[in-house]
């Protein structure tokens, strides 16, 4: 019944907006085995799931599921195809009952055309008893569960469309130690039942644990595939990151000054726990760390929009409290947020409109706003930062993702701030840009600015940094020196937190 | 937003009230008189003066449905404070619209602090204001103002009704804040993207209980206008008017989604409702069958300009 | 996560916990009707009259049923500012129908469909001309308001034959519109929760997104659901225009707003995706419950709509720290 290759992929590619995401890649996954698919972010794994999945057609290759060979799926094709996927942002409806979500869209309807609610609350418990969970209550609503039985309640509706396989993107992202292990044994349940899975991971430990196989994306191009016997954790990182770092990056000889910025035992709830670091004037300090360990939440906690609940931080030698955002401006910090359309822009707003969001008193006299000096603000930011745009009056959202960063980086700079926070700085965008918002970012930190830049991007934060913070579950697991940053040490200081909690 | 796509709607508008003034004044003499467009611009003003700052409301992508009974409310209390605790007039409009504009504070309030969605937050308050104003009055009605007092709703000052002047100073004063202040700017910003208005600095939760508050002052000037111009105060007075207002800015280009729209816009919104109405009764249209032609062009505006702004896009 | 972590330990929740987890909303409400009742019976004991009763319950019925259409609108994410135009003016058809001499079922069936009608063009508008929902309706508050006034002049309807007032008969004792009240938000609710249509209006109201990946065709359900709805605004119009010997060309001021405020105290959340129609029934019947409280307990029934107001902002926020608590209980 099955065939031992439900889902293969050739010579598959894929560009958004003209870049290129997905070039050549073939990839396939066997019945009863678990592929992992591992690459930094921006590698290209989610489109692939997706093209899979049939959210987005490729621009040329071939999908074969099972028997047939599709130029494109779609999603319908896709599940009638065998194929079911959990997706890091879970697509479930919170008011419905873990029963309902399970059932939604196949569910099995008695003779009036009513829904059989016994057989779906039976069916329910039984996929679920079969995934190891007989303390989850099918009638529960789902939002009222933890991350961790959601992800169930999400594998057991792939099972109940009698998934061939199952493609799970991230699963371990939002899930704490104990749940991680449970979730392996389902997997391996699962493998063991005959579903073909297709992992997708940035934990190596995790990886060691389930994989059979292992296929590595870098920048839209297939690296390799392996059986996991032939590759070491060195390897794969050597993969994903690649080596040819060195001459990207501008790093000049760096002019580091005295201690503007000490933060001592900071904390926010969970999320971010007792955190001290000082930042130097002139200093990049590169901030690494997997997705989730509270890099972000760091950023945010100094920058005031979730304000510390405990800890202290110094400012040129004095304490200072910064509970809001525009405290935090006033004190000359800068953050350059993560998700630049929903964080960093008004995408209807125009460049200049954009360029003085965050510091109108520049622009305005009183509470006038004067047009004439804002659109020359937003021209000298346009040349200041190589922006290509038609004019400071062009809509901010008819740019390409680069020169959108660039004008956000301009927001900030127009505050004149002493400190810099920039999170995921060149994420998505394309390489010309990277190049140059490096080359700006050694510029700053030469003119005395201090820089913490928060970076999923090994070569990035290798190549970069002065120092490098690791950060893992929220806690700072390391500091590293310029001299000793190399891939295995941070990669090392990455992931060995991690081999704890899988090994143990 | 470059400012030809940002006029787009407000053009198509201003055409369609340039056509429906001459084609209503082709039909009655006495539509283009001096007399009858002034007494036009009377009747506009309550409800005018709400539309104007409920664009402000709607651009933050919020909406205010209490403005009518804060105005009941207002109107209420302006004849009780008078009459009877015996305070004089002067005072009494004064801690009316002081009423009104606490009414407004407590809808930011509650929308900023407990994060009600502002349409459940102000159906609430629609109630509980308009409940107090009944409540208070007890179907009472109070009259018998002094002579001045009737200057605002039925006097004229050089030659103009005298409201119609507050109305234009309002709409003239809310332009220049929405257009060209720091203010304005951020009305637009919280519209468009609320969570980078944040991010970059600006008071967003300041900015929204200062604009509920204007609502709330707006509407209590209304309602001291609405009292001088009938002469009477009770408590059903602006009753539905929240719909008027809304539709008045939705018609002048306001996105009910927020970041979008101009005073202007309102302001052409409200004549060419009030020039429908006009018009058509004189030209022997009943009254009321106006209103469904108001209903069809709001629906029909918004659907062109929604065509119009699909294609021009995206 | 700890509780997760230790499977099979944790036995499953009691029957009463997880209905009073799933109806929370309706509980709250339905505890309360109690509690004014005995509260005001210990005042009054003339409260409890059979009369009074029957005052209570169907005098709002027809509220209660165009609030279960309204509670469908609002589960899918949407609202609708013209019902009480819609309920004005098929009242009017009904009454005009009911006068001509045409059999009265006639009368009592044609709103319906009319309703089905004028509602298909607004979800039509909603779904395919992507015009927000209180856009539309606000204009077609314009048009049925305004279109009902300048047919009729504003004249009232008289002559009704008794035979058409079907608000003013009793089966078995019990007034028709409380049957219709009982059933229909019985029906209602049986309907949402136990088939797949019903349950997919909670799907597009809770996350369109997924509710479109998981093949739900959201632009036809918004027009079925706008057409279910103005079904149900033609019932309410049979209860409403049947209950007096006459029909006035006007409905309740801010008719609408009332409709809508039972569904959200009923416990429909306004922005989508959860509620139950049980929910608004017993609001529409603690509504006119504390009216005719207030008369009994000797307040002027003036201040009602100010505890009304008072009501609606109490249980939303209610609703939401216990939101909040279950998300910080669920979450991390």
């Amino acid at each position: 019944m099955t065939s031992a290759v439900p889902v293969s992929l050739h010579s598959i590619s894929k560009s958004f907006a003209g870049i290129p995401v997905l070039r050549n890649i073939d990839f396939d996954v066997r019945s009863g085995e678990v592929h992992a698919l591992l690459g930094e972010n921006g590698a290209g794994k989610s489109t692939l799931i997706k093209i899979i999945a049939g959210v987005h057609a490729p621009d040329s290759g071939t999908i074969r599921l099972g028997e047939t060979t599709y130029t494109a799926v779609s999603p319908k094709e896709a599940r009638r195809g065998g194929v079911a996927t959990v997706y890091q942002e879970l697509l479930l409806f919170p008011e419905l009952t873990v029963a309902e979500n399970v059932f939604l869209g196949n569910a099995p309807p008695n003779k009036a055309g009513m829904l059989d609610w016994t057989a779906m609350r039976r069916g329910a418990r039984q996929l679920l008893d079969s995934l190891d969970s007989p303390d989850l209550d099918v009638d529960a609503k789902v939002g009222t569960l933890s991350v961790a039985n959601r992800q169930r309640v999400e594998i057991a509706k792939a099972l109940s469309q009698d998934a061939k396989v199952l493609i799970m993107d991230e699963p371990t992202a939002a899930l704490a130690d104990a749940d991680i292990r449970r979730l392996i044994a389902v997997v391996k349940r699962l493998r063991d039942r005959g579903v073909g899975i297709i992992y997708v991971s940035h934990k190596l430990p995790e990886i060691f644990e389930l994989a059979d196989r292992v296929t590595v994306l870098r920048d839209g191009a297939l690296i390799g595939t392996r059986p996991i016997g032939e590759v070491t954790e060195q390897t794969l990182v050597s993969m994903m990151v690649g080596r040819e770092i060195d001459h990207l990056f501008p790093r000049g000889e760096p002019n580091i000054g005295e201690v503007l910025l000490r933060v001592d035992h900071l904390g926010f709830g969970a999320r971010v726990r007792d955190i001290s670091f000082e930042l130097h004037k002139g200093e990049i300090l590169g901030l690494a760390g997997l997705v989730g360990s509270g890099r972000t939440e760091l950023a945010l906690t100094i920058f005031g929009i979730t304000p510390a609940t405990s800890g202290t931080i110094t400012l040129d030698g004095q304490p200072v409290t910064i509970s809001s955002p525009k405290q935090a401006r006033n004190l000359g910090i800068a953050y350059v947020p993560e998700d630049r359309g929903l964080q960093g822009l008004v995408r209807p707003m125009t460049i200049a409109q954009n360029n003085s969001m965050a510091s109108l008193h520049n622009v305005a006299r009183g509470i006038f706003i004067n047009v004439a000096t804002e659109l020359k603000r937003g021209a000298d930011s346009i040349t200041k930062l190589g922006i290509r745009a038609r004019g400071p009056d062009q809509v901010v959202g008819q740019l390409s993702g680069g020169n959108q960063q660039k004008v956000v980086l301009g927001k900030w700079l127009e505050t004149a701030p002493r400190i810099l926070i920039m999170d995921e700085p060149t994420r998505g965008i394309d390489v010309g840009a990277k190049a140059e918002i490096h080359a700006l970012m050694s510029r700053l930190a030469g003119d005395g600015m201090a820089i913490l830049m928060i970076s999923s991007e090994l070569p990035e934060i290798l190549g970069m940094s002065d120092r490098v913070l690791v950060m893992h579950g929220g806690r700072l697991m390391a500091t590293i020196d310029r001299a000793d940053a190399t891939p295995e040490t941070v990669g090392a200081a990455m992931t060995q937190a991690s081999a704890h909690e899988v090994a143990a | 937003m470059t400012a030809s796509r940002f006029l787009r709607h407000e053009t198509i508008l201003a055409v369609l009230v340039v056509i429906a003034l001459i084609v209503l004044g082709a039909q009655s003499d006495k539509f283009f008189t001096l007399d009858n467009l002034l007494n036009q611009g009377r009747l506009m003003t309550e409800v005018g003066l709400i539309a104007i700052v409920m664009t402000f409301v709607i651009i933050t992508g919020g909406i205010d449905l209490s403005v009518g009974s804060i105005l009941g409310l207002s109107a209420i209390l302006l004849g009780v404070f008078w009459k009877n605790l015996g305070l004089p007039l002067e005072l009494a409009i004064f801690l009316a619209l002081c009423v009104g504009t606490l009414a407004g504070f407590v809808n930011g309030i509650i929308i900023t602090r407990f994060r009600f969605p502002p349409l459940i937050a102000t159906l609430g308050t629609l109630a509980l204001y308009r409940g107090m104003a009944e409540g208070i009055s007890q179907a009472r009605s109070v009259r018998g103002y002094p002579d001045w007092f009737y200057i605002l709703g039925q006097g004229q000052s050089f030659g103009i009704p005298t409201q119609l002047w507050l109305l234009v100073f309002v709409a003239i004063v809310a332009a220049i804040i929405l257009g060209t202040t720091t203010w304005g700017r951020a009305t637009y910003a919280i519209g468009s993207n609320e969570t980078a208005a944040r991010f970059s600095g600006l008071r967003v939760d300041w900015v929204k209980i200062a604009i509920y508050s204007a609502s709330g002052f707006a509407a209590a000037l209304a309602a001291v206008i609405f009292v001088s111009r009938v002469s009477t105060t009770r408590s059903d007075m602006g009753t539905g008017i929240e719909l008027d207002a809304i539709t008045a800015v939705v018609l002048g280009g306001t996105s009910i989604f927020g970041g979008k729209g101009t005073i202007v816009g309102t302001m052409l919104g409200l004549i060419l409702i009030q020039a429908l109405k006009n018009g058509l009764s004189l030209a022997g249209v009943k009254s009321d069958g106006t209103i469904v032609l108001i209903g069809a062009v709001l629906i029909l505006t918004i659907l062109v300009s929604n065509v119009i702004y699909r294609g021009g896009t995206r | 996560m700890s509780v997760e972590a230790a499977p099979s330990l944790r036995p499953q929740r009691g029957a009463l916990t997880r209905f009073v987890s799933a109806y929370g909303q309706e509980v709250v409400i339905a505890c309360a009707i109690v509690l004014l009742f005995a509260v005001v019976s210990a005042i009054n004991p003339r409260f409890l009259a059979p009369n009074n009763l029957n005052t209570i319950v169907s005098g709002n019925a027809y509220i209660a049923v165009a609030a279960i259409g309204m509670a469908m609108v609002i589960i899918t994410g949407h609202i609708d500012v013209s019902v009480g135009a819609l309920i004005g003016v098929l009242a009017t058809i009904s009454g005009t129908i009911a006068v001509s001499g045409a059999p009265v079922w006639l009368a009592w069936v044609v709103p319906i469909f009319v309703g089905m009608g004028v509602n298909a063009i607004v979800g039509a508008l909603i779904a395919y001309g992507r015009i927000p929902s209180i856009v539309v309706t606000l204009g077609m508050l314009s048009i049925l308001r305004g279109g009902l006034v300048s047919v009729t002049g504003g004249a009232w309807i008289n002559n009704l034959p008794p035979e058409f007032l079907l608000a003013q008969q009793r089966l078995l004792g019990v007034p028709v519109p409380v049957w219709f009240m009982i059933i229909l938000t019985i029906g209602a609710f049986l309907w949402m929760r136990y088939t797949a249509f019903g349950r997919s209006l909670y799907a597009i109201g809770g996350n369109a997104e997924a509710a479109r990946a998981a093949g739900i065709p959201i632009e036809r359900r918004i027009v079925q659901v706008f057409m279910i709805h103005g079904a149900f605004a033609g019932l309410a119009t049979i209860l409403f225009a049947t209950q007096l010997k006459i029909i006035q060309s006007t409905v309740p001021p801010n008719l609408e707003l009332t409709i809508i405020t039972a569904a959200v105290i009923g416990g429909v959340s306004i922005l989508g995706g959860t509620g139950t129609v049980i929910g608004s029934t017993l609001a529409a019947i603690l509504f006119s419950a504390i009216g005719s409280a207030l008369i009994f307990i000797n307040v002027s029934a003036y201040w009602l709509r100010a505890v009304i107001g008072a009501l609606i902002l109490v249980t939303v926020l209610a609703d939401m720290l216990r939101r909040n608590r279950e998300m910080q209980g669920a979450g991390r």
